[in-house]
């Protein structure tokens, strides 16, 4: 067994080394673990069917996880790990997470590959920039799709009229109204007790944050946080703090991995065994309940092409054989809101991680930094492909056909993906409902992605 | 003995290769042949760069890879320098202050254009992340920057741009330097609106821009 305390006292005495030479390492590391596990990528199996590689894969990720450890900003040092320490963390980590209240419970539980259970669904703008005014609107689109299992925050761009501003007495103020908000919207939706994966996306800093974990401001006790570690592989005390805090208070706290295709680990398959060792440093360091990877290409911003689908499956499969740990992928799509591009994009991302063995996090979208563009409707396009996967029974294979013919459908465009319409111009503000706009182009793809073998009657 | 044409070609290739001996090597056979060597950066090394920079974005090259190639620049500019400051000063292509604002740790993006710059011919001081807006403006007045970069991550970091700006204003500055945002929440529009000078999705973008503004300023002068 190994203690937070030990961990955290790791950052404090292991060796020092310069940041510089450690991104040089990671790159290095990876590329000699791709070679001798033989990781392959192939364009024609976007979501692969191949277990010894995916078991392969995992071996891989904790191998480079031992051998590179984890970089802590704040102290300059390694921490590093044993095998044995590894594994106690695995066995311990949990399988499964309890959110919500009341009638709004819902568990997320860890799926296999291939696994019939739906996905756990969680539903969110993913901190979306949007006015003050439609911030509440926004983000209860999100909690009362039916599909949502938990559902968290858009960026409020002014609380009271005044920008926020990161390590300000604001910021404090906005992280509370943030959490205010949030339950409003979910008694808005009908839905007064569902719960909410993440509290808070109006703030970074750990005292603004924390300081808005009351009950008072309608935080739940198994509401939760997100924890995001630092491309690539690297943490420093500011998110530690959260961890401290969150580990006494007994909320939910998970972490968020976004290694780079492109970035300090190379190519996809590098950043593919990145990616498992971000799920160990998970448990060890962040003492992650469940896990939300959103590897993405450097510079298109989303992980809908070809190459970052195969990377979300894989890096699943991997995990969900070898593991029980709850991994989830977040969509990012390139396109923006009411667009047929978005559509096809989530729901290749939905099929591909759902029969992979994911949960999903649902979406960002317009490479999530068009203010004003995300809806609920582009979460319930992932939500229902993901449940269709599961009910339907989908193979890789299967799915590898579907995503295929999803791609077909817009990967020549991402590069310049459309941005999209604004959240006013998707939804009526008076009855939160998608416009009849949207719901037709949904009912027209829907349509053609049945003929590309996704069966909407079971819905 | 080959043409001089055929020297800077195997630079650029030495630069594509990321052959940092390469590179050193090539840069003496520029000085024992008494070729300019303003002439060799640009038609050598710079263009070899210039396609390193065409490889990122189509992904047939890493980040690790266009660390290297700009390595190997860097190690045969090392060589050069001293006969440019022979020859008398080159013009260069402009000294940038480039950090991430402050409250943000996130410097991979600066990290990339800071190397693209470089590499570009850009004398590049950088801040690191969380850097206070004073900062920028110290360094930049300390080293007579032409260009002030600044990166933010985080909505909350982003909106710290506006005030470097009227910062400047306050203290009488803000016409003594063209100012460049970027980063993930930054949009193009959101520039124009605070009315920063310029703006760079991608590296590449951010270089271009980066040229174009330098232009532009030595056009007013």
């Amino acid at each position: 067994m190994i203690s937070f305390w030990e961990v955290i006292g790791r950052s404090e005495s292991g060796p020092l080394v310069d940041e510089e030479a450690f991104n040089w390492r990671i790159s290095e590391v990876a590329n000699q673990m791709v070679e001798k596990y033989d990781i392959v990528y192939d364009p024609e199996q976007v979501v692969p069917s191949d277990d010894d590689m995916a078991d392969r894969l995992y071996q891989a990720g904790v191998d480079l996880f031992l051998e590179l450890g984890v970089y802590c900003r704040d102290t300059g040092r390694l921490m590093t790990f044993t095998r044995e320490e590894v594994d106690w963390a695995l066995k311990h980590a949990p399988s499964s997470v309890i959110y919500g209240q009341g009638r709004d419970v819902r568990v997320m539980r860890n799926r296999g590959v291939e696994d019939p259970t739906p996905p756990f669904c969680n539903l969110t703008p993913v901190g979306t920039p949007v006015a003050e005014e439609r911030f509440v609107p926004m983000v209860q689109s999100y909690a009362q799709e039916p599909l949502a299992d938990t559902f968290s925050s858009a960026f409020s761009q002014t609380i009271h009229g005044r920008p926020i501003k990161a390590d300000t007495p604001q910021e404090v103020e906005a992280a509370i109204w943030n959490v205010i908000k949030l339950r409003e919207a979910a008694r808005a939706a009908g839905r007064p007790q569902i719960g909410i994966h993440n509290l808070i996306s109006n703030a970074e800093a750990a005292d603004a944050t924390l300081a808005a974990m009351q009950p008072s401001f309608g935080v739940q006790s198994n509401d939760g946080l997100c924890i995001a570690a630092i491309a690539e592989l690297k943490v420093d005390y500011s998110r530690i703090k959260k961890v401290a805090c969150l580990r006494q208070t007994g909320h939910h706290k998970y972490g968020l991995y976004g290694p780079l295709v492109g970035g300090y680990a190379g190519g996809v398959e590098a950043t593919a065994v990145v990616h498992v060792a971000y799920h160990i440093l998970g448990i060890l360091i962040l003492e992650a309940q469940w896990h939300c990877g959103f590897p993405l290409h450097i510079h298109h911003t989303c992980n809908t092409t070809r190459r970052l689908l195969w990377l979300c499956a894989a890096t699943a499969q991997a995990l969900s054989r070898n593991t029980h740990l709850l991994n989830t992928v977040n969509t990012f799509a390139a396109a923006g809101p009411c667009t047929e591009m978005v559509i096809y994009e989530v729901a290749a991302n939905a099929v591909a991680s759902t029969v992979s063995g994911a949960n999903l996090d649902l979406v960002a979208v317009a490479r999530n930094r068009e203010p004003e563009r995300a809806t609920g409707m582009e979460g319930r396009v992932g939500a229902e492909a993901g449940h269709l996967t599961a009910r339907q029974g989908l193979t890789r294979a299967e799915a590898n056909e579907v995503v295929k013919r999803l791609l077909a459908e817009y990967e020549d465009q991402l590069p310049t993906a459309p941005k999209g319409k604004r959240f006013d111009e998707c939804y009526d503000l008076e009855t939160i409902q998608p416009m009849q706009e949207y719901l037709e182009l949904y009912e027209r793809c829907k349509e053609r992605m049945t003929s590309f073998g996704l069966d909407y009657s079971l819905l | 003995m080959d043409g001089k044409e055929d020297l800077f070609e195997r630079m650029a290739q030495a630069v594509i290769d990321g052959d940092r001996e390469a590179c050193v090597a090539l840069a003496e056979e520029v000085i024992k042949r008494d070729v300019d060597p303003f002439e060799a950066i640009e038609q050598g090394f710079t263009r070899g760069m210039t396609t390193v920079g065409d490889k990122f974005a189509t992904l047939e090259y890493y980040l690790p890879d266009v660390m290297r190639c700009a390595a190997a620049v860097d190690a045969g500019m090392g060589v050069l320098q001293p006969y440019i400051l022979k020859q008398g000063e080159r013009e260069s292509a402009g000294t940038v202050v480039l950090g991430t604002i402050k409250g943000d740790l996130h410097d991979l993006g600066k990290n990339i254009v800071g190397t693209m710059l470089r590499a570009a011919g850009f004398e590049v001081h950088d801040l690191g992340c969380d850097t206070p807006l004073r900062t920028f403006i110290d360094k930049a007045g300390e080293v007579d920057a032409d260009i002030i970069g600044v990166s933010a991550i985080l909505t909350t970091t982003m909106a710290y741009m506006p005030d470097l700006l009227s910062l400047l204003d306050e203290l009488g500055q803000r016409g003594r330097y063209r100012v460049m945002v970027g980063g993930a929440p930054v949009t193009p529009e959101y520039a124009a609106e605070i009315g920063a000078d310029g703006y760079g999705e991608t590296a590449a973008d951010a270089v271009e821009m980066a040229k174009q503004l330098m232009q532009a300023r030595r056009a007013e002068q």
